[in-house]
């Protein structure tokens, strides 16, 4: 172990915390701050992904493609895609009380997936798509992650910036008033649907952006990188451990979670190897304790919620 | 994020102040990237059992290079690009692996090969991924399979079908990246060489029925269906429904249809017009070592993809030796050691093939799942051959070109 390849691994675990910092925000919007209870967050995600890797990818055949746009024009499309899909799904979902909400995105999200594995002229089906350019790419291994890693610390920052803005001013604590009693702020004429879609909308571009980044990063997406588990759970946990309401703990949250995921691998690595197969599933064990930990001793999460003028909480 | 940022530049501008120092120990590691967690996950311990074994026959062997030891990382790729790029990250800049076996999902091998393996130059053999997508990578020569690309065994399919005179085919598909591979090169070899599609549709797993889909198939006038599914899965309820409503009078599948499971349920009297196309070893002998040695370990010899598994650990030990344990000549190394011409190495005799290196003579490995004589794109061709129902098993009836 040197340290060349101590900071290659550090930079491209600070590259996924940074993808995965992009969706716990988009969540947070939506959760941490109106209560929207979103269980599909994969399924924007994929919409993002696929949407920037259509639009800038090289042409192939068997599917539509190819138009090698600038990545920027295709992160933007990203984030427009995953916001015109949300607002329809918002629409006619936001109608739903919490739970209702989660089983309806959680359909969403699985339509998504089948439509994207089964529409190949779109999506290239089962086999994906391929030929996506990675900005930098054609540097060097480490320059490479590093040029990369900036762009998404950027990225990160910029929405972490916007949002933070965004929940300070009037709309976010007309955002929590919705959220904690929706009746007091109907009365007090607030548009409760009308903002709620704002929220969910919001959310669901960030989500498209960070799968926009996601797939640019490995140059080809397929519908494997969809799976609920990694897209959708694992981003519950991060804002959860790490504050929903708190966007500092969504990014924390999103840190410490794949640090956790990532780093205990090479742990159960040095276990003797008749056992390493089932060790494996030891870390998916302590991402699952970690939350019912946090749940029971500390449910408001790492990072609690500061509300404005409320002194700090504890 | 932010001081995890900087952290990480930090760690990076220290990490490119100290040069790498070359590896001055002779042991070697290879990263066995298996999907342990995930869709795939009962296919996963057979197939890590089988990259060991290569590695444990290199370390009683001699061992690599100047006998030192080869170490096999075990990662979980769990079938997933997040997974699998995070794992080859830490196998190739943690345990600093010369060569990855593996990723075993296709969206995971493209994944892998295109933000981890290509860029640091690292080997990737991958005993399981068939998209023909991997095919078109930009890899700089470094990613292999040992098994074909569905392409193949599509296309081949088709001209056999053909030959023997079959102008008019329905084909039923499972829909994953399997089933629709081979439906879709399939398809466009069939409709080069002259012959009509009268039904062509995908199917998705675990209904309980699929007449409907059938009737749909058939009422394109077809008398053949080609199904490209699992034999003891969808394909086994596809099958039945078809001879009980007397669809299809002729039945053809791929290797995954070849099961015997499926002959014991249906009975081989009901098969007369069932013919499956599937890879035939040509290296017995070494199809044989392995087996033998498999068996004494404990595991089953039926297991899927246990022999390319073997095959591509062994590949990457062999490469490393032919190349002194240089990473830059891994590529070259391995299409000398696994390409005709040179002395045949059978599966299992690492010892031989040790020694001839060392004497600088040209070796062909000949592995227990093929010959692998990889292509430009780093492909093997696969060898198939047509089967019939027999008793209560197979019998080949052609080889298929």
């Amino acid at each position: 172990m040197d340290l060349l390849g101590l900071a290659n691994y550090a930079v491209f675990m600070a590259i996924l915390i940074g993808i995965y910092a992009l969706l716990a925000l988009g969540l947070n919007i939506q959760w941490g701050f109106t209560g929207l209870f979103n269980a599909g967050i994969a399924g924007f995600f994929a919409v993002g992904a696929y949407a920037s890797a259509i639009l800038t990818s090289l042409p192939a055949s068997g599917r539509l493609g190819g138009y090698e746009l600038p990545l920027v024009v295709g992160w933007l499309a990203a984030m427009a895609a995953a916001a015109l899909i949300a607002w329809p799904i918002g629409k006619i979902c936001l109608r739903f009380r919490s739970d209702y909400l989660a089983i309806a995105t959680i359909g969403v999200a699985e339509i998504i997936r089948l439509v994207i594995r089964t529409e190949g002229w779109l999506t290239g089906g089962v086999r994906g798509v391929t030929g996506i350019p990675r900005p930098f790419g054609d540097l060097d291994y480490m320059p490479s992650q590093i040029a990369y890693l900036a762009i998404v610390a950027t990225l990160v920052l910029v929405a972490y910036l916007l949002v933070e803005r965004q929940v300070k001013s009037p709309w976010g604590r007309m955002m929590r008033a919705i959220r904690d009693n929706e009746l007091a702020a109907a009365a007090m004429g607030k548009q409760v649907e009308a903002r709620r879609l704002q929220a969910f909308v919001f959310g669901s571009a960030l989500m498209g952006l960070a799968g926009a980044l996601f797939v640019h990063f490995n140059r080809s997406v397929t519908p494997e990188a969809i799976d609920p588990m990694i897209a959708t759970f694992l981003i519950w946990i991060m804002l959860i451990l790490g504050g929903s309401g708190n966007n500092r703990g969504a990014i924390l949250g999103a840190a410490v979670i794949w640090i956790i995921w990532s780093v205990s691998e090479l742990l159960t690595d040095r276990l003797p190897t008749e056992v390493a197969v089932q060790a494996k599933y030891a870390r998916v064990f302590i991402i699952g304790l970690t939350l019912q930990l946090v749940l029971r001793f500390r449910p408001e999460g790492i990072l609690p919620e500061r509300q404005p003028g409320a002194p700090p909480h504890r | 994020m932010k001081r995890k940022t900087i952290a990480g530049l930090v760690g990076a501008v220290l990490g490119a102040a100290v040069v790498a120092a070359p590896a001055h120990a002779q042991d070697v590691k290879i990263g066995l990237m298996a999907a342990i967690s995930g869709p795939i996950a009962a296919l996963a311990p057979p197939m890590a059992a089988a990259s060991k074994l290569a590695v444990a026959h290199v370390n009683e062997q001699g061992g690599i290079l100047n006998g030192g030891k080869l170490e096999a990382v075990l990662g979980d790729s769990a079938c997933n690009p997040q997974n699998a790029t995070d794992t080859a990250t830490k196998a190739v800049n943690i345990d600093r692996v010369l060569a990855i076996v593996g990723p075993a999902c296709s969206g995971a091998v493209l994944a892998t090969a295109n933000s981890v393996a290509v860029p640091a130059g690292v080997l990737l053999i991958t005993p399981s991924g068939t998209s023909p997508e991997i095919t078109k990578l930009a890899d700089k020569d470094l990613v292999f399979r040992t098994l074909p690309s569905d392409d193949y065994q599509g296309r081949a399919l088709a001209r056999t079908l053909k030959a023997r005179g079959i102008e008019k085919v329905a084909v039923a598909y499972l829909n994953n990246d399997y089933g629709k591979g081979l439906a879709e090169s399939f398809k466009a070899e069939f409709e080069a060489n002259g012959g009509t599609l009268a039904g062509y549709s995908g199917h998705e797993e675990g209904k309980a029925s699929y007449r409907s889909e059938l009737a749909t198939l058939a009422r394109g006038g077809a008398d053949t269906l080609v199904i490209f599914d699992y034999g003891d899965g969808t394909g086994l309820t596809i099958l039945r429904q078809s001879l009980e409503n007397g669809f299809f009078k002729t039945f053809v599948g791929a290797d995954g249809m070849k099961s015997e499971g499926l002959v014991k349920s249906i009975g081989a009297q009901n098969l007369d017009g069932f013919f499956v196309s599937a890879p035939v070893g040509e290296a017995s002998a070494s199809l044989d070592n392995f087996n033998k040695a498999y068996k004494a370990a404990g595991e089953n010899i039926d297991a899927v993809f246990a022999t390319t598994s073997y095959d591509a650990a062994f590949l990457a030990a062999l490469a490393i030796e032919k190349a002194g344990g240089d990473k830059a000549k891994l590529a070259e190394s391995l299409r000398a050691v696994a390409m005709a011409p040179g002395e045949p190495i059978m599966a299992g005799e690492w010892a031989k093939a040790k020694q001839l290196i060392a004497e600088g003579k040209d070796i062909d490995y000949k592995g227990a799942g093929g010959d692998h004589e990889f292509d430009a794109a780093g492909d093997v061709p696969g060898k198939y051959a047509f089967f019939k129902v027999s008793g209560t098993g197979y019998e080949s009836v052609a080889d298929m070109q």
